[in-house]
């Protein structure tokens, strides 16, 4: 049946009444979450978003106390509560936790909670992978946060530059502590941003079309798709700081031809965007809350959306703005002093149409109308202080002062801090139906926002004074007494409007459950009656306000008149929509509630911390617990649906699952392969970066492989790649597993190929960074034969147990994606090594 | 097979490429600049700016275009969509981008 377009959408609702004895009932049975202990391996969107919100707050509270700390320590000049040790150790675990830990988290973690009622769909389409995300995150960053009590803690900043952070003069583990706990937040950020871009392109409710799509979902659209790019830098950089303290790879060591200004480049490529992956969440909880606290509709709606674009792309050309001092060229510092000036126009954009907004309405002086209107003010500041420092003689003078520290407070705390404070008492009603009080609210404001400016307004001077970032005290006759104390007064009045956050929260959250209705008189679809289903319905959208546009809606959906209003399959389940008009196109099933996440996170975390420990068999043996959960959570997906075609509306029959490109499980697919592309990219930045510093490439003693060997390796990927296409056209027949056999014999065999050649031409990574680099290419090629390895029987054990068919073959569809991936990877890996030395000559 | 085909990435590259044009611009001309910086491509005098400011003056002819090509919003803005909106609103932020960075390709020479 052709799934009907926007336009052609009936005049008369989607399903009729009366609706069927025991319809609801089954709806509710299959989405019931679990109550106890057993609540824990719930995998819905609404449990693991309030696990994710929750803990991602305990990290605030952790971080905030860790600053209050350092404010006490540089209270009073000549102070000694804290040796400069241990105050090294709380200012790094306090920009790492609140960056890493707290920043990234929570807003995937509202997007979680939020986006799919916001969209209208049941639940995100990987709710495992969310659940795996979260645990992996909260396990590991626990686990990351106690190494403070044993001083182990990482000291080196939290952008733990090298030669520091070195064996060198970081001999203990407390940088791989650091290096580690970044890997759960690489893992949850990207697990999240592979949840949200398949979610907001493929899960939204019908007639939802991108221009309808609340501003809110764009933000995360562009945010997801920041951290596809942005990370795989971070990941890379920390990989190669390992394996240089691990095992002598001597990537940033000078006198062996490392660099550590290639740390800065990798760093910061993440660590720019990282400020607008943290922002543009908040500027779209912004876009979405105006026009309710406003009562009219968001001035410049489109422009606000072509400017959030505007800002992902310009994010990525500023990193080198944290580099002025490095000594890099004058033109290539001129250039992204220019892009840093650029990136203010989409900004001021938005805040033009928020201030335009509150001037064509009539505002309700709530309490998130007073942390929006603080935003306004503390976030301009910021930005302004932004501008500053992009034009670089200035910079060169502020640059690792307190002037710094003030500008990215006042652009952090500014710019996200309060918005999601806004966001907090604008949908806490959606947990158990109950407002905060209006009364503390004010007075949370206040303080935070009082305590706010004395803090941080004061730094600003006391950096021009001079007062240079990370020292544990100061002289007393420098002149920054009076403004450290003041700062340290207002640090703990901010506080006190956080702790009397908390308790109005608890106490909020502690009153009965009611229904919370719709409070803020809001456009958006979260304030549908909903449970853990969803809406009883999924709604047809045809406006971009719903609720103020389509004013009998809550009605029709909780009546079960829209779509799919039971289970077809007797689960969970929501509707695949395509991603511009929003048209039904499928049936997506979805996964119930399961351990396995839990325990392969558990397992996941575990490996790592222990392997950092060098409790080595402990580290493999809970390793292969956390593949092996992966494997046992994997092997009950992708099953044949119980019925091929499922009804979920009066007119309209949509077939239950897709394949290929129209499937949830190919996009994801795709995003990881964009994120492991961009990783191997970094490599082999690190690689022309190594080599670019070099007179003579290769350096004297080393020699590149014989072409022979890597003609040979690349002819033996084509050949495996071309067996896998061979394997994708014989689903169903017996020489299906033989053919994957036979491609990962000629994989491996290419890999080992190409590892001779380099053997043969005396490849020795711990010799210089150049050797170094091409050793992390190859290992990176490695880690991919590895995977195949792994999920090339698998497949072949799929196919033997009657698991693979024609209405069952995501899997080896996604295994083949990963196969030619590999096999393109490889080769290009092995030309740029080839090619780039002979460009130099 | 149920198909997800509504033109998603022909939409996508029409409504990006301005931005596209901003980013490749950048790309080349940060790439370049930190390359004759280099000892393994030092380039006496610094950074070829003939070259850069050509591929400035061709960025910006290309934006330029994009932006007359969606100059269609002007007659009726509240009827444009956000693929239009996004043509032109992204054609001038980038034109904007480009000609900031141009700037320092007239001032700034060599490479400290």
């Amino acid at each position: 049946m052709t799934p009907p377009t926007p336009a052609s959408l009936p005049d008369s609702l989607p399903n009729s009444l009366p609706r069927p004895e025991g319809e609801f009932e089954r709806l509710d049975a299959a989405w019931v979450t679990p109550t106890g202990w057993r609540f824990f391996k719930s995998v819905n969107n609404t449990s693991i978003g309030l696990l994710y919100i929750g803990t991602a707050l305990l990290f605030f509270i952790l971080a905030g106390i860790l600053a209050l700390l350092m404010r006490v320590q540089l209270a009073v000049p000549e102070n000694d509560l804290l040796s400069p040790g241990t105050y090294n150790q709380v200012f790094t675990m306090h920009g790492t936790v609140m960056m890493f830990l707290f920043a990234i988290p929570i807003v995937e973690a509202i997007a979680v909670y939020l986006l799919p009622n916001m969209l209208g769909a049941r639940d995100l389409p990987f709710p495992r992978l969310s659940a795996y995300a979260y645990w992996a995150y909260a396990f590991g960053g626990l686990a990351f946060f106690c190494t403070l009590f044993v001083g182990l803690a990482p000291d080196g900043g939290w952008f733990m530059y090298p030669p520091l952070t070195g064996n060198k003069y970081s001999p203990g583990l407390n940088s791989d502590f650091w290096l580690l706990g970044i890997g759960f937040i690489e893992i949850s950020a990207i697990a999240g941003a592979v949840e949200l871009i398949v979610g907001i392109l493929f899960t939204r409710a019908p007639g939802m079309t991108l221009q309808r799509m609340p501003v809110y979902a764009w933000a995360m659209l562009a945010v997801a798709v920041m951290i596809v790019f942005a990370f795989p830098a971070v990941i890379a950089c920390t990989a190669l700081l390992e394996l240089e303290r691990a095992f002598d790879w001597p990537f940033f060591i000078p006198e062996r031809g490392g660099d550590p200004i290639l740390w800065q480049h990798l760093f910061w490529f993440f660590g720019h965007p990282e400020v607008y992956i943290i922002f543009l969440p908040a500027a779209g909880i912004v876009s979405t809350m105006i026009p309710t606290i406003a009562g009219t509709r968001l001035v410049g709606r489109r422009a606000i959306i072509v400017a959030l674009v505007g800002v992902t792309f310009f994010s990525f050309g500023l990193w080198a703005h944290h580099m002025f001092t490095t000594g890099l060229g004058v033109l290539e510092m001129s250039f992204f002093s220019a892009a840093s000036m650029a990136v203010a126009i989409p900004t001021g954009v938005q805040v033009f149409a928020w201030l335009a907004t509150l001037w064509n309405g009539r505002v309700r002086m709530t309490t998130p109308t007073l942390f929006l209107l603080g935003f306004l003010f503390i976030f301009v500041l910021g930005g302004l202080t932004g501008v500053m420092v992009a034009v670089i003689p200035f910079d060169w003078q502020v640059h690792d002062t307190y002037f710094v520290v003030a500008h990215f407070h006042y652009v952090l705390i500014g710019g996200m801090v309060f918005p999601m404070f806004a966001a907090l008492y604008y949908w806490l009603p959606l947990v158990n139906g109950n407002q905060m009080s209006e009364t503390a609210g004010k007075w949370v404001f206040w303080l935070m926002f009082g305590g706010f400016n004395t803090a941080f307004f004061p730094m600003h001077i006391t950096g021009l004074y001079g007062m240079p970032r990370r020292v544990y005290t100061y002289d007393a006759h420098l002149g920054w007494n009076l403004l450290n104390m003041v700062s340290t007064v207002g640090a703990f009045v901010f506080a006190a409007g956080v702790l009397l956050f908390i308790v109005d929260m608890v106490r909020t959250l502690r009153r009965p459950t009611k229904d919370s209705g719709n409070p803020w008189n809001a456009p958006t679809l979260e304030w549908l009656p909903n449970d853990y289903y969803g809406n009883r319905s999924i709604p047809r959208i045809t406006s971009t306000n719903p609720l103020w546009d389509q004013p009998t809606l809550p009605q029709e959906v909780e009546n079960g008149q829209h779509y799919l209003p039971g289970t077809a399959t007797g689960g969970r389940e929501t509707i695949a929509t395509s991603p511009v008009r929003a048209e039904p196109r499928y049936l997506m099933v979805l996964p119930g509630d399961s351990w396995l996440p839990v325990i392969a996170a558990a397992g996941t975390a575990a490996f790592f911390l222990l392997l950092t420990v060098k409790l080595y068999p402990l580290a493999w043996l809970c390793g292969l617990v956390a593949v092996g959960g992966t494997v046992a959570w994997l092997w009950e997906s992708d099953r044949r649906p119980p019925i091929d075609e499922a009804r979920v509306a009066d007119d309209l029959v949509l077939p239950v699952n897709a394949r290929l490109s129209a499937s949830q499980s190919w996009w994801g697919t795709m995003i990881m392969l964009i994120v492991g592309a961009g990783v191997f990219a970094s490599f082999c930045f690190a690689y022309i970066h190594t080599s670019m510093r070099l007179e003579v490439c290769p350096p004297p003693g080393a020699a590149l492989p014989d072409p022979i060997w890597q003609l040979g390796s690349g002819g033996l990927l084509l050949a495996g790649s071309g067996l896998i296409l061979l394997a994708g056209r014989a689903v169903g027949r017996k020489r299906l597993p033989w053919l994957v056999l036979s491609a990962l014999g000629c994989t491996a065999a290419s890999f080992l190929l190409d590892l001779r050649g380099h053997g043969l031409a005396g490849l020795d990574p711990t010799s210089s960074a150049w050797a170094a680099a091409i050793g992390a290419i190859l290992s990176f090629q490695g880690l991919h034969i590895v995977v195949l390895a792994i999920a090339g029987p698998y497949l072949c054990l799929r196919a033997w147990r009657g698991h693979l068919g024609e209405r069952s073959r995501a899997t080896l569809d996604n295994v083949a994606l990963i196969w030619h991936y590999t096999t393109l990877q490889g080769i290009a890996g092995m030309a740029l090594v080839q090619i780039l030395p002979l460009l130099m000559e | 097979m149920a198909s997800m085909d509504d033109q998603f990435f022909r939409k996508l590259t029409r409504g990006t490429l301005p931005l596209l044009v901003w980013g490749a611009h950048f790309t080349f001309c940060y790439l370049l600049a930190a390359a004759q910086c280099m000892p393994g491509a030092l380039r006496p005098g610094g950074p070829n700016r003939l070259l850069l400011g050509i591929a400035t003056a061709l960025a910006l002819a290309v934006c330029l275009w994009l932006a007359w090509r969606a100059r269609g919003i002007l007659r009726d803005p509240k009827a444009a969509s956000i693929l239009e909106w996004s043509e032109a609103l992204g054609a001038v932020l980038a034109l904007v981008g480009i000609f900031w960075n141009g700037v320092p390709v007239l001032l700034a020479r060599g490479c400290t």
